[in-house]
């Protein structure tokens, strides 16, 4: 039967679903991130206010700045997953009350 | 404790929505590797030229100042997506989603190298000999290079992609250029080579949400349970009714096709992306038994309990009303966008200047941005204070096309009319058309009596 070679497979394990969700979706938050700060902020003025020697190109300011942007959403999104993930179980608690 | 990822092999059927989909695929790859390639008025037509900071948009040239638009142009966007979802379900995802597009695009080439889907399973439990890897390898080989053609073109949105092209046949290509052409071929390898319908199930946030903007007269894709019922073989002769089953023969046809690998059967659910695929395949089965089609077919909730469809309705209604008010806005504030930008920065170092003749002076930096393409002269005024006087400028200031002017202005009053501080209005007026005008405040500092 074709639908027993389907049936409960195709399942990714938790935590490889959790990781790829985690780099998916602040791949995105970082790309509209990164498209509205530098709508604002011209990379190679910033990098003039932090350090008048540092030269830096368009390409790499907005590189780093959106790779800045990646790390923290990502950062932000597997702490929410992780805490959602371990919480405790409305359940057990009210059974150990 | 959970199984591995089994492998789907999506079967392949002809029908009407199957060539749909791919007048669909061909279209929207065919824009996306050819829009680069349009000129207009012998420049990129669509170039986001991030280095200069502008956005060239056909005839309009777009700056970071527009930003606005593009965020209204978004928010439109996804308006549109929920309109069209409570109309006709998810239209998006089996026709016009990139993820859907360009994994069909794949699965052509893995058909062309590998064969049908009965050829592939074989192949792949198989063990490895020379035919095997030359497939695979032949496979790959087209994969990798649509990838990085993939890649090549994504750049050309942001490089002038002519330059591009010639320096990529020289060998010649930036650092960052190589490195994001790589990264956006290789993510379109893995999505739609290997990741597939797990990207739809696991890593979207529309497939998941979507489901919100449902109602029961939405446009889906359902198996009619009432007529398939019981379902089970038969010969062709049989006269079923008379042997108590109903039109479903239980070929599993429907499974063999879809390409997330579920049963349309069990009913809607969110793995189901709408391709219409289980559509063709139970519309040929019906064909050969000589029963009618559409045992799977387009229908609503409301249809499959035979109550009446309604098209309009106050979810419709509201989507539509505010996607109107939003386009409106959008298309006047277009229309009413001043081509020319003043910005006035008073200058930090000192509050005023106390002159001879009982005279304060303020410094100011103006920066005037000429949004349109070609040069333009501007006359300054300034107005707030009784007998202000703008000097450092000797009549009408000249900027570029798309240029930036950075304008050191002094600003003189007498002592008597300044004390404090005043607010004043700086103006500046395109000289060839007296309607591109543009006003920004700024403050006027005075010693306090």
């Amino acid at each position: 039967m074709i639908n027993e070679e389907y049936r409960g497979a195709q399942q990714w394990s938790r935590n490889k679903q959790a990781a790829f969700t985690v780099i998916w979706i602040s791949f995105l938050s970082a790309a509209i991130a990164t498209m509205v700060f530098f709508a604002i902020f011209d990379p190679i003025e910033l990098g003039a206010i932090f350090d008048a020697e540092l030269e830096i190109t368009h390409d790499a300011g907005y590189a780093a700045g959106f790779f800045f942007f990646w790390v923290l959403c990502a950062i932000c999104s597997s702490v929410t997953a992780f805490l959602v993930r371990t919480a405790p179980k409305r359940d057990a608690k009210h059974r150990q009350q | 404790m959970y199984e591995s990822a089994k492998k789907i092999y999506p079967r392949e059927i002809g029908g009407r929505f199957d060539k749909l989909s791919k007048l669909a695929t061909i279209a929207l790859l065919g824009l996306f590797y050819f829009l680069p390639w349009l000129l207009w008025d012998e420049r990129q037509a669509i170039l986001f030229d991030l280095p200069a900071r502008k956005f060239y948009l056909l005839g309009l040239t777009l700056w970071p100042q527009d930003f606005p638009y593009l965020a209204l142009l978004l928010i439109i966007a996804a308006l549109s997506l929920f309109f069209f979802t409570a109309l006709a379900g998810r239209l998006w995802c089996g026709f016009a989603c990139p993820q859907t597009v360009w994994t069909e695009a794949f699965i052509w080439m893995e058909q062309l190298t590998e064969g049908t889907r009965s050829q592939r399973m074989k192949l792949d439990k198989a063990p490895w000999s020379l035919a095997k890897f030359r497939k695979k390898a032949s496979k790959q080989f087209l994969w990798i290079t649509f990838s990085m053609w993939t890649g090549f073109t994504f750049i050309g949105y942001f490089t002038p992609v002519r330059e591009l092209g010639a320096d990529i046949l020289a060998l010649n290509i930036g650092g960052w250029t190589l490195f994001w052409g790589l990264f956006y071929g290789f993510a379109t390898y893995g999505n739609a080579g290997y990741m597939r319908e797990q990207v739809c199930k696991y890593m979207c946030p529309y497939a998941r949400f979507q489901s919100a903007m449902f109602d029961k007269d939405t446009l889906i894709i359902s198996y009619d349970e009432k007529r398939g019922e019981p379902r089970g073989g038969r010969k062709r002769s049989v006269d079923h009714k008379a042997a108590g089953l109903g039109d479903c023969i239980d070929c599993q046809l429907c499974v063999q096709v879809c390409p997330t690998g579920i049963d349309i059967r069990e009913g809607l659910q969110y793995e189901c992306i709408a391709c219409a695929a289980c559509i063709d395949a139970c519309d040929s089965i019906m064909d050969k038994m000589n029963y009618p089609r559409g045992l799977v077919r387009y229908t609503t909730e409301h249809s499959l309990q035979s109550k009446t469809t309604h098209v309009v309705r106050p979810r419709m209604l509201v989507y539509a009303t505010l996607l109107l008010i939003l386009v409106g806005g959008l298309v006047t504030a277009m229309a009413s966008r001043t081509p020319v930008i003043l910005d006035v920065i008073r200058d930090r170092n000192s509050l005023y200047r106390e002159l001879p003749d009982d005279l304060v002076e303020n410094i100011y930096t103006l920066k005037i941005i000429n949004q349109s393409n070609d040069a333009r002269s501007f006359t300054l005024s300034v107005s707030g204070l009784e007998g202000l006087l703008l000097d450092g400028i000797d009549g009408e200031v000249h900027v570029d096309g798309g240029g930036v002017l950075s304008l050191p202005v002094r600003i003189r009053a007498r002592r008597d009319d300044a004390s404090g501080v005043n607010e004043i209005l700086f103006g500046i007026e395109a000289t060839d058309d007296a309607s591109v005008v543009m006003e920004e405040d700024s403050r006027f500092i005075g010693p306090t009596p």
